[in-house]
């Protein structure tokens, strides 16, 4: 554990800051670790193997020496290989240090001979200088001498030193010379000594393989024998056991054998008599056989009779089940271009209806470019007419005053009788008669309506209604003088009530905040769309419906009343029945009927209001109460009633309303008449006749007149025509012509004048 | 046989004629023989067979076509020496080989492996190169080139061997400025696909006045001190060689002559710092080197340097190898830079350099931050016990390094203590040398006790270290028994799914 810890400490730290650092760590921890376990596993290995091992065979134990022995060999030999390897290493190392300190030791001693020559060299300049000073030749001469001895000196050391390092070097050369040798000895010695190792080595391996090999024969004949005595031993052991299962047996046969005489003398008897039981019944058996037999044949007969009459059946069967899948595919057949034929119709009547709206479209257009020339025609008509009718009436009283100036002139010159002007006043009117009495139509169903309203709203505070309704009403409805405004009232919300299936369900809603009134109002208005009341007249003759069932069946209406206040039961059967008329009859809304059921309900309670309120009436001595009302369950019959008799004229109308084309034909021309015929009526008859007279009178007179101025002209040209004639003859005679003539003219004229007469 | 005497033999038209005419035992020969030579007129021959045997009887030399041609019987003659059609081609193609080279593509593999048996090894590398990848001709040509073949350090591959040889030779005989480049630059794009491997074990420099091999002993002073003098001269540039190997792995060199003998010159041994360049530059960019060696060079520190400050880096270089040199302290810094995780480096060689103490503990604290080296060998230089001592402590952090030698480093007590604590502490160590040190038997014993401890080193040499005889024996017996357990160790991972341990395991102290 201290080794462990040491080493933790120095080796890399797994807290280190360089990562490479931390792996490392981590590396060795996992090695250690692993070592841990495998030097336990060695020791449990070795503690294991010392117990084997004196079990080891021969052959192991031979192998293991063996290989003890050639390691060593092995290791013994490099050994002794690189020993000499290391021996001139070692050589050389020495070699080198000893180097090292001759080189030292060369250096110093040139070193000290470089400064033992410069200061001997110094000291020889130094005499030079000293010899320069010398005057006697003989001084100098020793001086010189004594600088050539020590030059000479120097030199000889010098060259001692020279001869000293040849010297040396010569010893290297031989040195080196033998070191050449010496290693190509050891060189020589190695290799002898490798072939050594391996002869000794091949020796070695071959003795020992020879070893092993003797080892291994060894042990397998051991083993050899070691088995064969095993299996001696084993042989031995089963022929004892064989021999007493033998004599074991033979014992236990000749029990078997006694056993089985007895056994079989036994069965012998039992078998005996269990065949004669078995016998009889086999014959029994045969019998019920037999019988099973005929049974049996029946029975296949049968079936087999059956089984051709099922197939006679089936086969019937997939025949008509052929049939009828045929049929199918047929059928279906059929269906798919049905189908197809249906899609195409529907497509040409779409595009059939597609055309019609076009052209439908473009009709309304045509009719309303032709209704607005209507209209313009209609009023250049209008015009024309009247400035026609201007143009005659001026014309007319032009006449008319000519004439009447004729007249005065005819009776006051003429005549000498005093003229009186007769009644001019209709010369006074301009433009064509209006008459406004024919307004009356123009009241609608509407304001016949709200009237009805508004007149018996007055009546909650008097009952003089009649009156006051009159007088506030300049335009008062026609129909109030047929009928009650109260009973009208009743009508018409009977009528709102009852048939409030033809108004849209959309028109209720929004009616549903409104008052009473007026929501009976505005249903009632939609109500007369729906059954196109337009005008007063309409309402008149729907009212009629409703009176005259009344009146047919005045006690028929009554005791039903009285009747439904009694019995109650048989009215809401009636009702019921009425109800699935009505649903019979109302297909055109069905979905309005639960709400007229609801309708029905409710006025199923006020019924008896009404009842009530006519049994009321009835007393107060009204000269309308005499009509009754119907039942409101007959309402729906007297509507129906009405739209049958009326249904062609309303669409008429409809479309006359539509159109509302003012036809001049409406107006009144009867007067027209009369105002021309007052004109010619300014000349009475007498006057005519005495105008005739007098034209009779004057025309005689005016005859003779004539013949007179005509005889005057006669006369007159004759004697124009004498005088002329005179003229000329007294021109003839007088002339010059005469006398040249043989024959005077004068003598013809003469001679003719003077025939023989 | 009288018979056909008279019949002269027709050698040209070995015709099958002859054959019906010939007795029994001729026949079979003959008919053998004749299948040989035409095996075209066999069947021709077949269909002729009746007629003339018809018209012989009447007269057989009456028409001279259809006259019988017989041979007369060679009783020398066998059927063995006869080469089939086969064999004839085979031959003049192999005469013909180095013209008409391709039609090898083109013949059956049993007809391939005779024409490689004997085409001649002497063929131009250009024709066959590319061409042949039969092991057995290279095999050949090697044989017939060298004396000496171990296939074993070729990958097994003789073709290798011949191309790697082949460029070596080219380059060892390689004089620069004098030989013609031409040979190498033919070869070298026929062996590119080949050379996984050159060892050069000689550079040749360049020749200066005169031939550097030649007989002049006089004047090889004069030029010596010349070259001294003069510009210093390059060797052969591997610029030019290895950028066109794609598959080198492995590169040896020496930078000097083999073989001098009595022409030894120094300037024959010279690595330039030019030369130092170059090859620093090609090694740099050659990325699949793995294994690089140059021994005997004098590097000396600069270098060193050079070539360390190019190699920083190298993708693949696994292996440097720097023995025999003259590696400084300066150097052994700039090799333990390139240690210091600048390189893929698992074995480094410096084997017989002259590293001291410096250059030691560069080394010794590249070691401790290295996690990739597994061998380092730095036998033979001075580190003295301050330099062991510092790459004791670096052994101390270091958990790659499985094998060191420290032989012959001037290595005694001091290191022998700080020894024996690395060796209680690391498990990584297998195998460490220490022989030629003086450690004295105080240092033995310290050692000893150390060991006790271990049980991982396999390995320790002390020899010629004076350690006593009992320490010594003691650490053996250590050195034993961890052997076996390594072994031991090395049995149960190899067989490991055996539940019961072997018997071989079991061998106690």
């Amino acid at each position: 554990m201290s080794a462990s810890a040491e080493d933790e400490e120095i080796g890399p730290s797994i807290d280190s800051a360089d990562p490479e650092e931390r792996i490392a760590a981590r590396r060795l921890r996992i090695t250690k670790r692993l070592e841990q376990l495998r030097r336990a596993q060695l020791g449990e290995d070795d503690a294991a193997n010392k117990d084997v091992k004196e079990e080891l065979s021969i052959s192991r134990k031979q192998m293991e020496e063996s290989r003890h022995r050639l390691l060593r060999l092995v290791e013994d030999g490099y050994e002794l290989v690189t020993n000499i390897r290391d021996a001139t290493d070692a050589r050389e190392g020495e070699w080198r240090t000893d180097e090292d300190e001759i080189k030292r030791q060369r250096k110093d001693r040139l070193d000290a001979e470089a400064k033992s020559g410069s200061e001997k060299f110094d000291e020889i300049t130094k005499k030079w200088e000293s010899a320069l000073q010398k005057e006697i030749p003989q001084d100098l001469q020793e001086m010189l001498t004594q600088q050539k001895s020590a030059c000479d000196a120097m030199i000889d050391e010098k060259n001692k030193l020279i001869t000293d390092f040849q010297l040396e070097l010569k010893s290297k050369d031989d040195q080196y010379v033998k070191d050449l040798k010496r290693q190509a000895e050891d060189i020589d010695l190695i290799i002898e000594r490798m072939d050594e190792q391996v002869k000794e080595l091949t020796r070695a391996y071959r003795e020992e393989l020879g070893e092993i090999e003797t080892a291994f024969v060894a042990e397998r004949s051991e083993l050899l024998e070691a088995n064969m005595n095993r299996w001696k031993a084993g042989v031995q052991s089963r022929l004892d056991k064989e021999l007493d299962y033998l004599s074991t047996r033979e014992k236990r046969v000749d029990d078997y054998e006694d056993q089985l005489r007895h056994l079989r003398v036994q069965d012998a008897e039992e078998y005996n008599m269990v065949k004669i039981k078995l016998e009889t019944d086999v014959q029994i058996l045969q019998q019920q056989l037999q019988q099973m037999k005929a049974t049996y044949q029946l029975n296949q007969e049968k079936l087999e009779y059956n089984f051709q009459v099922l197939r006679k059946r089936d086969e019937e069967n997939t025949i008509t089940k052929s049939q009828q899948k045929r049929k199918i595919t047929r059928l279906q057949d059929v269906l798919t271009n049905m189908r197809i034929k249906l899609a195409k119709q529907e497509k040409q009547y779409k595009e059939e209806n597609q055309q019609l709206t076009d052209d439908y479209k473009r009709i309304t257009e045509q009719f309303k470019e032709i209704q607005h020339k209507s209209m313009h025609f209609m009023a250049t008509d209008q015009k024309k007419f009247h400035e026609i009718w201007l143009m005659n009436e001026e014309e007319c009283k032009e006449l008319v005053k000519k004439l009447l100036e004729e007249e005065r002139v005819i009776y006051e010159q003429q005549l000498g009788l005093p003229w009186t002007a007769p009644d001019l006043a209709f010369t006074e009117n301009v433009g064509p008669i209006t008459n406004t009495r024919f307004k009356k139509s123009a009241i609608s169903a509407h304001q016949v309506a709200q009237e009805a309203f508004s007149v018996t709203l007055a009546p909650h505070s008097d009952r003089s209604f009649h009156d006051e309704g009159g007088s506030d009403r300049p335009i008062n409805s026609t129909i109030f003088t047929k009928y009650s405004p109260k009973l009208v009232k009743q009508i018409l919300e009977l009528l709102g009530d009852e048939a409030g299936f033809l108004i849209e369900s959309k028109l209720n809603k929004l009616l549903a905040p409104l008052e009473r009134d007026e929501r009976c109002l505005m249903r009632l208005d939609a109500i007369f769309t729906a059954l196109s009341v337009d005008t007063e007249d309409d309402i008149y003759l729907l009212a009629g419906y409703f009176i005259n069932h009344g009146l047919q069946k005045p006690s028929a209406a009554r005791p039903s009343s009285v009747q439904e206040s009694t019995q109650n039961e048989p009215q809401t059967d009636r009702s019921e029945k009425t109800e699935k008329s009505e649903r019979d009859d109302k297909q055109l809304a069905p979905e309005d009927r639960d709400t007229d059921r609801e309708v029905d309900k409710v006025t199923g309670s006020r019924e008896d209001e009404t009842d009530a309120e006519s049994t009321k009436v009835a007393p107060h001595g009204d000269k309308w109460s005499m009509f009754d009302l119907i039942h409101p369950n007959e309402v729906y019959k007297a509507l129906r009633q009405f739209v049958e008799d009326h249904r062609e004229p309303p669409k008429t109308n409809t479309k006359h309303t539509q159109f509302s084309i003012a036809m001049l034909d409406d107006r009144d021309n009867t007067e027209d008449a009369t105002y021309w015929a007052t004109y010619p009526a300014v000349l009475s008859d007498n006057t005519e006749k005495v105008w005739d007279a007098l034209v009779e009178g004057l025309e005689k007179y005016n005859e003779l007149v004539t013949s007179r101025s005509t005889l005057i002209t006669e006369t007159d040209a004759l004697r124009q025509q004498n005088a002329e004639l005179r003229m000329l003859l007294h021109q003839y005679v007088n002339s010059r012509v005469n006398q040249e003539l043989e024959i005077p003219p004068t003598r013809v004229l003469q001679l003719e004048l003077n025939p023989p007469h | 046989m009288t018979s056909m005497e008279n019949i002269k033999p027709d050698v040209g038209g070995m015709s099958a004629l002859s054959s019906t005419l010939v007795g029994d035992k001729s026949a079979s020969k003959m008919s053998s023989h004749s299948a040989v030579s035409e095996k075209k007129s066999s069947s021709e021959a077949a269909n002729r067979v009746p007629s003339p045997t018809d018209k012989d009887k009447d007269n057989p030399a009456a028409d001279t076509r259809n006259m019988r041609r017989i041979i007369a019987e060679d009783p020398e003659w066998s059927l063995a020496i006869v080469p089939t059609l086969v064999e004839l081609c085979i031959k003049h193609l192999v005469v013909n080989f180095e013209h008409n080279s391709k039609v090898l593509h083109d013949l059956e593999p049993k007809h391939k492996v005779m024409l490689l048996e004997k085409i001649s090894t002497d063929i131009p590398l250009k024709v066959t190169a590319l061409l042949v990848d039969d092991e057995g001709y290279w095999k050949r040509c090697c044989k017939a080139r060298w004396q000496i073949c171990d296939v074993s350090a070729y990958g097994r591959s003789w073709k290798r061997m011949y191309f790697e040889r082949h460029l070596q030779r080219i380059i060892e005989q390689f004089v620069p400025e004098t030989t013609d480049s031409t040979e190498l630059t033919e070869t070298l794009p026929l062996c590119s696909g080949f050379v996984r491997k050159l060892d050069i074990r000689q550079l040749l420099p360049p020749v200066r006045e005169a031939p550097k091999m030649g007989a002049e002993d006089d004047i090889s002073e004069a030029d010596a001190s010349d070259t001294m003098e003069g510009p210093e001269i390059d060797h052969f540039d591997f610029g030019a060689v290895l950028p066109s190997l794609p598959y080198i792995e492995e590169l040896s060199i020496v930078y000097g002559v083999h073989d001098a003998g009595m022409n030894f010159e120094w300037n024959l041994f010279q690595f330039t710092a030019r030369d130092c360049l170059l090859l620093a530059k090609c090694v740099a960019a050659c990325k699949t080197l793995r294994v690089f060696r140059l021994n005997r060079s004098k590097v000396d520190d600069d270098k060193v340097r050079v070539l360390i400050s190019h190699l920083l880096d190298h993708p693949s270089i696994t292996m440097l190898d720097l023995s025999h040199n003259i590696i400084g302290d300066r150097g052994a810094r700039a090799i333990g830079k390139f240690l210091n995780n600048h390189s893929q480096l698992t074995e480094l060689n410096i084997y017989d350099n002259n590293i001291r103490v410096a250059g030691a503990q560069a080394i010794a604290h590249a070691l401790t931050k290295n996690t990739l080296l597994t061998k380092l060998d730095m036998r033979l230089n001075r580190l003295g016990d301050e330099g062991g001592q510092a790459i004791c402590r670096a052994l101390l952090k270091n958990t790659t390094l499985s094998e060191l030698n420290l032989g012959s480093n001037e290595l005694s007590e001091p290191t022998a203590a700080m020894l024996s604590q690395v060796v209680v502490q690391n498990t990584a160590l297998r195998s460490v040398e220490l022989s030629c040190n003086r450690l004295g038997p105080d240092g033995g014993k310290q050692l000893q006790e150390g060991m006790e401890e271990n049980d991982t080193i396999t390995y320790l040499d002390l020899r010629l270290t004076e350690v006593g005889q009992e320490s010594e024996y003691c650490i053996n017996q250590i050195l034993h028994q961890n052997r076996e357990r390594a072994r031991a160790k090395r049995l149960r991972i190899s067989i490991p799914s055996k539940g019961s341990p072997s018997p071989s395991q079991s061998v106690g102290a």
